[in-house]
């Protein structure tokens, strides 16, 4: 049986375009800042406001500026979400949590085995516990935040994205954002702005899950992980229902494959207002395995189609997720002039599905070594000495093996998880290795999926994704790849970017909203005009 | 060159727009919200009159609630000089309201150029900027897609069915701006901090009540499913004589 390498077919990071000297040509205004934040999620938002916080207590005027690629706040931001409030509350220690963009708290939760037709109760696992903690929208989260960020002085900027490191020697002196107004063909338009160079005395990489320039870093750096990162893709809808759901429910089993990683989550907002969604870990071996078109599957089961029935899909979104947990974070995310935070540097804890509160106290730690390190020249390491004492590393090293258990398959995983869990994370000690899912080999299976629910062209306007049509492509492919490859992406890619034709592989760039998923996979994405992309409003 | 624009805050053309519960407004909830798409126009045009002219200002007013602000300081980030709010809780429906207090903001100064957008895209009404020219006495040319200005005389055209009008005029004059008059610019970053610091005037207005009121909303009717008549050349015939007798468009 054929199998393909999706590896063998991936360009390489583009590290000479990506770390570029302080000063280098070609840049437009240039800015000087004393903190750069990249990316306005929870990860950038808390940082900046732990920062402007502590330096206004302290008598010193920041000027901290956060880089949005989105073109509004949290429109690039997507989770499921079940909160877990700890970081909220040690940021914001005199607000209620009645008073925190959240939605309902959660007081009832089921987990089921799905067959096709069936389903089985199982008990709750413990790492999965969700009560008392919050339903929310992450696009909600992300805008509270960012009203907080600016009261505090703090500067956003939507609508600039990130593009390359500036540097000087070993050290981030800060970025280059991408153009904007640029022709098919990427010449510029008279219209169009060139890129930005902002330079800061500490740059913060947030940029979330598979974050170009954190990546860069740590390449250009040899800052290298136990194990090398590996994400899922998530795929979600939100839905407007006629029936209501009184909890959050997850699924393992059907319609995933035995050997794929991964499941659903169906999250209450309001009664009505269901957000739901399917998970699939990347390093799956069917070549043809569609998480999309499974997720329009999955809604089929009894279980959903009785809560779903006359209702209507409002909105649709797709992110990966950093899986590999504790063994897969860089060795060091602090270095000369840079940290890393939240989904960029992998501080997700899979077995408990957060990573938002992770995000956010990865937030408040850069904050607080950022502060001291204007102030007295601490060295940015303390950055790291703060996140290795905290709950994010103890969270994390007690779960260190659980996900990694599931590349043997669903069922001797989940028995090995359940040890694991039993045993405080020793069960049975010593570290899993994992491969990168790109050198996770594929099966062609192809066999063929009738289409059904909704198609990935209607999925892409409900993400309000209203990408400029003659945009250059911003996506980076090897040459004729063959046919199977091009079929491996379409299948890979949620938003139909690409698509094999009897001329080999078509992308339709301006679909894009920015998931990530072919990146890990095969065509390497790279940053484009500021406020293209999705526009999500309650993902 | 001073002129100027005068703005609406609208909700994004992309917005699932829904109804309130009182059966005659939007639900505001979740929705975001853009500077009128025609008024970028007109900012873009104002901004580059004054550019051109190497001297002037450009003053953006907006007749809106609190929340505009963000909507004048976008095109404060554009490159305009200043922003005066003319705050109100609620627009009023009648177009002539709107345009009184506004002419009355406006007289208190002269302009060169006041222009506005063709029209707003939350209500389609297409009236206040020629109201306001009415109010001010000045001459109006609506819907302006290209524009020469000489001196104190201008030439505008117009797309119109089947052709171009072209419109000599005085300044100073009212413009209303529409698509393809200029391609406006993106934001710069130095724009977006330049804009924190420029002034803007938040002034309280109390418009009339006016003579029109919103009875009610209703979003237009859902449109019917579609049919496959069949399949290859032998439904063209059944297809034609659907499309004859059934929805009558041949």
């Amino acid at each position: 049986m054929a199998e393909i390498v999706p590896a063998q077919y991936q360009p390489a990071l583009p590290l000479e375009k990506l770390i570029i000297p302080d000063g280098a040509a070609g840049a437009g205004d240039r800015m000087e800042l004393d903190v750069l934040i990249v990316g306005a999620g929870p990860a950038g938002l808390a940082c900046a406001i732990e920062l402007a916080r502590l330096a206004k207590a302290d008598g010193a005027e920041l000027n901290i500026g956060v880089l949005e690629k989105a073109e509004a706040l949290g429109e690039h931001s997507l989770s499921g979400a079940v909160v877990n409030p700890r970081a909220f509350r040690e940021l914001f220690p005199d607000v209620k949590d009645e008073d925190f963009p959240f939605r309902q708290t959660v007081t009832r939760e089921s987990v089921y085995l799905l067959t096709q037709r069936g389903k089985f109760r199982l008990p709750t696992p413990p790492t999965m516990h969700n009560r008392s903690f919050y339903i929310a929208s992450l696009c909600e989260i992300v805008r509270w935040l960012g009203a907080k960020a600016e009261e505090l002085g703090v500067n956003v900027f939507t609508g600039f994205p990130a593009a390359q490191l500036l540097t000087r020697e070993s050290t981030v002196a800060g970025v280059r954002t991408a153009p904007a107004g640029l022709d098919r063909q990427g010449n510029p338009t008279p219209g169009g702005t060139a890129p930005n160079d902002l330079v800061a005395k500490v740059t913060a990489l947030a940029e979330g899950t598979r974050g170009l320039l954190a990546q860069a870093w740590c390449q250009w750096q040899h800052v290298p992980s136990e194990n090398p990162q590996i994400f899922a893709l998530g795929v979600k809808e939100l839905w407007e229902t006629k029936q209501t759901l009184d909890r959050v429910i997850h699924t393992l089993g059907w319609p995933l494959p035995k050997d794929a990683f991964g499941g659903s989550f169906v999250y209450p907002l309001e009664p009505n207002l269901i957000a739901l969604g399917l998970v699939v870990g990347l390093d799956y071996r069917d070549a043809a395995l569609d998480v999309h078109v499974l997720l329009q599957q999955f809604k089929h089961h009894p279980l959903m189609r009785e809560f779903l029935a006359g209702g209507e899909m409002v909105e649709w979104g797709a992110k990966t997720i950093p899986e590999g947990g504790f063994y897969s974070l860089p060795q060091r995310r602090a270095g000369d002039g840079v940290v890393l935070l939240g989904d960029a540097a992998g501080f997700v804890d899979v077995p408990s599905l957060k990573g938002i509160h992770y995000a956010m106290q990865s937030g408040i730690y850069a904050g607080r070594a950022i502060l001291q390190n204007l102030k007295n020249g601490t060295k940015l390491t303390e950055y790291d000495r703060l996140v290795n004492a905290s709950y994010i590393a103890r969270d994390l090293y007690r779960t260190r093996n659980m996900r990694l258990a599931f590349r043997d398959g669903f069922y001797l995983g989940g028995l090995q998880a359940g040890l694991m869990t039993l045993t405080g994370g020793r069960f049975p000690g010593g570290k899993y290795e994992m491969h990168a899912d790109a050198d996770v080999p594929r099966t062609l299976r192809f066999a063929p999926t009738r289409p059904s629910g909704v198609s990935k062209v209607d999925a892409v306007f409900k993400s309000g994704n209203s990408t400029r049509d003659s945009i250059p492509s911003h996506l980076i492919a090897a040459q004729d790849v063959s046919g199977d490859v091009a079929r491996f992406y379409s299948h890979v890619c949620p938003a139909g970017v690409y698509e094999a034709t009897e001329n080999g592989l078509r992308i339709n760039a301006p679909n894009c909203v920015d998931c990530k998923a072919t990146d890990v996979l095969g065509p390497r994405w790279t940053p484009r005009e500021g406020g293209s992309g999705p526009r999500y409003k309650r993902m | 060159m001073k002129i100027a624009v005068c703005i609406k805050r609208v909700p994004d053309s992309e917005t699932r727009v829904k109804i309130a519960a009182d059966g005659k407004s939007l639900d505001e909830a979740g929705v975001k919200f853009v500077l009128n798409p025609y008024d970028e126009f007109a900012v873009e045009e104002a901004l580059r009159r004054k550019e051109q002219a190497g001297a002037g200002e450009v003053a953006v007013f907006c007749l809106g609630p609190a929340a505009a602000q963000e909507t004048i300081r976008t095109a404060l980030a554009m490159g305009a000089d200043r922003g005066v709010l003319l705050s109100v809780d609620k627009i009023p429906a009648d177009p002539l309201e709107s345009a009184k207090v506004l002419a009355a903001e406006l007289k208190s100064s002269s302009w060169d150029l006041i222009l506005f957008g063709r029209m707003a895209i939350d209500d389609y009404n297409t009236q206040v900027g020629t109201l306001v020219a009415e109010l001010l006495d000045l001459p109006c040319v609506s819907a302006v897609s290209h524009l020469d200005i000489e001196g104190a005389k201008g030439v505008a055209e117009r797309e119109i069915e089947g052709g171009i009008e072209v419109v000599d005029f005085p300044l100073p004059a009212v413009l209303t701006t529409d698509k393809g008059l200029n391609e406006p610019r993106y934001p710069a970053l130095k724009g977006i901090m330049a804009a924190k610091k420029k002034p803007l005037d938040i002034k309280p207005v109390q418009p009339g009540t006016g003579t029109l009121e919103i009875a009610a909303l209703t979003p237009p009717p859902a449109r019917k499913e579609g049919r496959i008549v069949g399949e290859g050349a032998g439904a063209v015939g059944e297809l034609v004589r659907l499309l004859r007798e059934e929805a009558k468009v041949l």
